[in-house]
């Protein structure tokens, strides 16, 4: 589905990327860690036909970023950094709007559009401009918009960095849904435990090339580490934050369901 | 699609929106009236008519001042604001994005002038007994290329600055220009004369081409995303990119040969100027009071004053003339190259219509033998000055061309001025 081979990026006088070499199949997810201008956002623009590489090759479905730039954008969906939404269009009109850039037709992008605003819990805010909207509800439309048109690649640089954990386990069972509809993953991120949950391969980058490829298996393998006995008796905050959530949202429902009554 | 969603968010900002279009009622509204005042309280005619035909022009150029803001804000713009990224990575072709930007800027700009414009002439003219539809039209079409040509530029401001600041600051490259365009365009109103007006129509027309072709070819994701910012030490960066594009230029003969096509067509200009100034010298197109003294100067009635004084006087002008016509070409698209060329020839052609094709030769001689060839030269590099100005590649490196081009000029000058001062030197003692 995407191959990257030899893939180096300069801007000016910066090499961002110097020898990058990936390849994701179809279905697959390939989560990209690595530190600070490591090069992770560069290797998106790259692999998303946006930004052209200063040597070596992209190739999505076979198409080559270098001669076709369009043909691969067409196939991606990249979901930027930042969100960057039109503050003053509301959530449905934006989504629409790429829908029809991306040639869906109105039907189809209109029900998509409703599917997805339910699933990360927009439909009541839609129609407020996205001026208004909070940091992480922001982030949620641009994962919309970026996996609107079934692509066959989701390129996503840190997806859920302003989700808070409800919303993000939410994201990543979004996204493993479209891995198994048969679309490649790439995601950047800093967190660990996204990593854990997404991915197959994790490519750790530092200073514009990949430092190590493979599964969790095969890197710890790498790493040397030995094997850590962890005995955990408490909850972690996580789960004991997840359990009231869930708590309260039940009693939301069962107060919805006495009032109709 | 680019172009739809702008022009939503354009709308979408109310009291922008409301503040436009009260200026473009507003302004017809008030203007309109005061011309019929005046009509009313016996103003003369020809003033009334003079008036209304200037009210016309200001009526349509406040909401092109609109279109301004608009263009510069329509790339920096969804930078600053972050949302570049994403529409650069939509399958939109670069044509089409740049095109909706453009149209975008267009319609809201157009749709205000021609509105307001048609407000006024209700307003105005319905019993003034004069309705000058020529010259309203040709107004509204040289708006239209005026307008365009403003968009055009801005866009490419749009698409080269970091920020709006810079952006706003850069746009007086255009205010600039657009001031002096605007001046013309009120004296050929004044002048009443639609014919004129559509000539300049055209103009405006040519340039805005230009210009949109320059941003077209200017406009790449690659130029808006990852050119570096190199703001770090601006003036070693200059100083190098100046020695730079002196550094490793051929010598003059190769230069010569590399340049052989703007140097032909400056060759060309001087033919090219004679045929047309005989042509105007026949057909007496041009009063002959207004060549006259330029002939004069050709033919060289000696006036008082030492012969060196004279050489030295013809070798200033010359000198001064070569450095205006590089200067000039930079904003020109190198059409001052060509006239270096061409306007002797003209006058030339012109001394020919008037006496005879002997007499007018005799004139040049022997001095033209030198002056010509180096003003093909010069012209030729000139050109090619104004050629790579006009020139923007998605790769950038705009800068490093043109200063490339201008090296050369400098560098050939070495020997066009030695050349120059043996021309003058020759005419005063031989010709
Ligand atoms: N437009 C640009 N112009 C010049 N240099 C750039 C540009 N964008 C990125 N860089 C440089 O390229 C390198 C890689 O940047 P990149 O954004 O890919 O890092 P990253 O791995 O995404 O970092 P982060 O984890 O902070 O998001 C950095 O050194 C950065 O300074
Ligand atoms: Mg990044």
């Amino acid at each position: 589905m995407l191959e990257v081979e030899g893939l180096a990026k300069r801007y000016g006088d910066v090499l961002a990327l110097r020898d990058l070499t990936v390849k994701v199949d179809q279905g697959e997810c390939l989560v990209l860690l690595g530190r600070n201008g490591a090069g992770k956002t560069t290797a998106l623009r790259c692999m998303a036909g946006v930004l052209l590489p200063s040597a070596g090759m992209v190739r999505v479905d076979g198409i080559d970023a270098a001669d076709d730039p369009a043909g691969v954008r067409a196939l991606v969906g990249l979901m930027p950094e930042v969100p960057g939404l039109y503050e003053r269009m509301s959530a449905r009109s934006y989504l629409d709007h790429f829908g029809a850039i991306y040639d869906l037709s109105p039907e189809l992008r209109g029900r998509r559009i409703e599917d997805l605003l339910e699933l990360f819990e927009l439909s009541d805010a839609g129609d407020r401009w996205l001026g208004t909207y909070s940091k992480g509800m922001r982030q949620k439309v641009a994962l919309i918009r970026a996996t609107l048109h079934h692509p066959r690649l989701v390129l996503a640089d840190e997806p859920t960095s302003a989700l808070d954990p409800d919303s993000a386990r939410r994201a990543w069972i979004y996204l493993k849904d479209l891995q198994k509809e048969g679309c490649a993953l790439v995601i950047c991120t800093h967190s660990m435990e996204e990593a854990e949950h997404l991915a197959g391969d994790i490519g750790i980058m530092s200073n514009g090339r990949a430092l190590a490829v493979g599964n969790v298996v095969e890197l710890r393998r790498r790493s040397g580490l030995k094997t850590r006995q962890e005995v955990r008796e408490l909850p972690t905050l996580q789960d004991i934050y997840l359990a009231i959530v869930d708590n309260q949202r039940m009693d939301q429902r069962e107060l919805a369901e006495t009032r109709t009554a | 699609m680019v172009a739809k969603r702008d022009l939503r968010d354009a709308v979408s900002e109310l009291r922008l929106i409301a503040a436009m279009v009260a200026l473009t009622l507003a302004i017809p509204l008030a203007s309109g009236t005061g011309v019929r005042a005046l009509a009313a309280f016996g103003g003369g005619t020809a003033v009334v008519n003079r008036l209304s035909l200037v009210g016309a022009f200001f009526v349509v150029f406040i909401p092109a001042s609109f279109s301004l803001v608009l263009a510069l804000e329509s790339f920096v713009g969804e930078r600053e604001r972050t949302t570049l990224e994403v529409l650069l990575s939509t399958p939109l072709r670069e044509a089409e994005i740049y095109a909706g930007k453009v149209a975008a800027v267009l319609a809201v700009s157009l749709t205000l002038c021609y509105g307001g414009l048609l407000v006024y002439c209700f307003v105005t003219f319905p019993g003034l007994g004069y309705f000058p539809l020529a010259i309203l039209l040709a107004l509204a079409l040289s708006t239209i290329c005026q307008v365009a040509a403003m968009v055009a530029g801005a866009v490419i401001v749009s698409l080269n600055a970091r920020t709006m600041r810079a952006a706003n600051v850069m746009a007086s490259f255009i205010i600039l220009p657009m001031s002096v365009v605007l001046q013309v365009e009120a004296a050929l109103i004044l002048v009443g004369r639609a014919e004129f007006l559509w000539a300049f129509a055209l103009m405006m027309a040519v340039v805005a081409l230009i210009l949109l072709r320059m941003g077209f070819n200017g406009f790449s994701r690659e130029a808006l995303l990852a050119r570096d910012v190199g703001l770090r030490r601006p003036w070693r960066r200059a100083n190098a990119a100046l020695r730079a594009s002196f550094n490793q230029r051929p010598g003059l003969f190769r230069l010569v040969w590399m340049r052989r096509v703007p140097l032909l067509i400056a060759a060309a200009g001087f033919p090219l100027g004679a045929l047309a100034g005989y042509l105007a010298g026949l057909t007496n197109l041009i009063p002959a009071n207004v060549v006259r003294p330029v002939l004069s100067t050709l033919v060289r009635s000696t006036g008082g004053g030492g012969a060196i004084d004279e050489a030295l006087l013809i070798f200033s002008h010359n000198v001064l003339a070569f450095l205006l016509v590089a200067g000039l070409a930079v904003v020109s698209a190198g059409l001052s190259g060509f006239l270096l060329t061409f306007a002797p020839g003209f006058i030339l052609g012109f001394a020919a219509a008037l006496s005879s094709w002997a007499f007018a030769l005799s004139g040049i001689v022997p001095n033209g033998f030198v002056e010509i060839p180096a003003a093909i030269i010069a012209g030729g590099l000139a050109i090619q000055i104004g050629a790579a100005a006009i020139h923007m590649d998605a790769r950038g490196g705009w800068a490093a061309r043109v200063l490339e081009a201008a090296a050369d000029y400098v560098r050939a000058l070495r020997w066009l001025v030695p050349a120059l001062a043996v021309a003058s030197v020759l005419e005063v003692f031989l010709g």
